[in-house]
């Protein structure tokens, strides 16, 4: 068989391997219909980390092996690097939330919103290409420690965004439930 | 040789007969009118099962003419499928404004790009034109399905139960001619026979699938409505959300960066 044949029916194999995939549901399932603005409105968990990692200072360590601890560093630095690792664990949760719900209001939108979408999908791959790295380097402990204390400074202002763009979600999410309530009540009077 | 010969006649009898059914379900369900290109292509194929058998048994025609007529036939069968596909996308997808512009570009980009693919590939063969243009139709139409299953995957569409089989049915068939296509293709006018046997296998299989969903079909309503929301709000809670997603990214990349650093 030609190189050309084994191809075609590689490709073949490889479509009904991902045609079985793409019919079965998807693991994460958001509720149905307007309940995105009840999980817009929820606290996030990255945000409560902060405090966490400001404590994760690099003198802490550097300080015990001067004093000739330095079992202790080493234990001290794996706790640090299991709770980078819960943090970007956390970090990843609450990104793929946000995209979770960017996909029902793409679905939920009444114009079209290619273009958005196409952002939001070179994001995702970028966040989760940066996500894997990370990981990567902290499970080998390559310098995780800077890193992290350097973000609790860096992160205050990132965060202070954050919650004030969570904030102005919960004002819109009121008109969410405002606009739902009148939805089912117009739908019950017809 | 005999064996596979009379079993291969039996096999498209049978066919057309499930072909036949399939017709008759979908004029008994009332789903003529809501999928037309879909009821035109199972009308497109009984014919093409008839006249090939009629010309088989007729002894007017020549082995090289039979052959002509029925690949011929084929593109005519291919195009229509084609067009049972578009019908079904926009079934699928059509009604989710939001969405439907993106998913036509990167269903179109998918098709052309499958097609070019197989055209490349092709080059140098000439004489089997048709044959190889139908299997590039046949994988681009795989392809697409493929990638509007994922697509509504991504997107938590929810897809009827006869709109999905009907998409597996396609897939299955176009995907198992692509394989059969490429194994037997310099065997295929030794033992013609044996591709066709295999062909109206996989065929006849996709046509119970279908049968058995269009006969559940009938009996439930197949038309769904989804939830919009008003312009403005979407757009709030839109850029809100892409500002937090920008946000995490930014704060992902300061942790790389500050690792850097040291």
């Amino acid at each position: 068989m030609s190189v050309a044949g084994i191809l075609f029916v590689l490709f073949g194999i490889l479509l009904i391997a991902l045609l079985v995939w793409a019919s079965r549901p998807p693991k994460r399932q958001f509720p149905p219909g307007l309940d995105v603005f009840e999980a817009l409105s929820q606290s996030r968990h990255c945000l409560r980390l902060l405090p966490i990692l400001q404590s994760l200072k690099v003198e802490d360590s550097e300080y015990l092996r001067d004093r000739g601890h330095g079992a202790l560093m080493r234990t001290l630095r794996q706790e640090r690097r299991r709770i980078a690792l819960t943090y970007l664990d956390r970090l990843q949760e609450e990104f793929e939330t946000l995209l979770e719900i960017s996909r029902v209001l793409a679905v939920m939108s009444p114009g079209a919103v290619g273009v958005e979408e196409l952002e939001r999908w070179k994001l995702s791959v970028v966040f989760a290409a940066n996500c894997a790295w990370l990981r990567w380097r902290l499970r080998l402990g390559l310098r995780p420690f800077a890193g992290l204390t350097l973000l609790s400074g860096m992160a205050t202002n990132i965060a202070r965004q954050l919650e004030a763009a969570t904030s102005r979600i919960a004002e819109a999410t009121v008109q969410g439930s405002e606009f739902r309530t009148l939805d089912r009540e117009t739908h019950e009077d017809s | 040789m005999e064996q596979p010969l009379h079993l291969k006649d039996i096999l498209w009898a049978v066919t057309t007969i499930v072909e036949v059914l399939l017709l008759v379900q979908l004029i008994r369900g009332k789903l003529l009118r809501s999928y037309p290109f879909f009821s035109g292509y199972v009308a497109c194929v009984i014919l093409q099962s008839v006249g090939l058998a009629l010309v088989h048994r007729s002894a007017e025609f020549d082995r090289v003419t039979e052959w002509n007529i029925a690949w011929g036939s084929q593109g005519v069968v291919a195009l229509a499928r084609s067009l049972a596909l578009i019908e079904l996308i926009q079934k699928i997808l059509a009604q989710y404004s939001g969405i439907w512009a993106l998913a036509r570009r990167l269903l179109v980009s998918v098709g052309i790009g499958v097609v070019a693919y197989d055209l490349v590939w092709s080059k140098g063969m000439s004489q089997w034109l048709i044959l190889n243009g139908v299997r590039g139709l046949e994988l681009a139409m795989a392809a697409v399905i493929v990638t509007m299953l994922a697509f509504a995957r991504y997107y938590r569409l929810p897809i009827h139960m006869l709109h999905r089989t009907l998409a597996v049915g396609f897939c299955l068939y176009s995907a198992s001619y692509v394989i059969d296509y490429s194994l037997l293709e310099k065997l295929l006018q030794k033992y013609p026979d044996y591709w066709n046997f295999l062909g109206i296998l996989t065929f006849l299989a996709s046509v119970l699938v279908w049968l058995i969903a269009v006969t559940r079909a009938a009996e439930t309503a197949v038309e769904t409505v989804h939830a919009t929301i008003p312009a403005e709000l979407h757009g709030r809670l839109s850029s809100e959300v892409n500002l937090r997603l920008y946000l995490l990214n930014r704060q992902l990349n300061e942790l790389l960066r500050s690792g850097d650093r040291r």
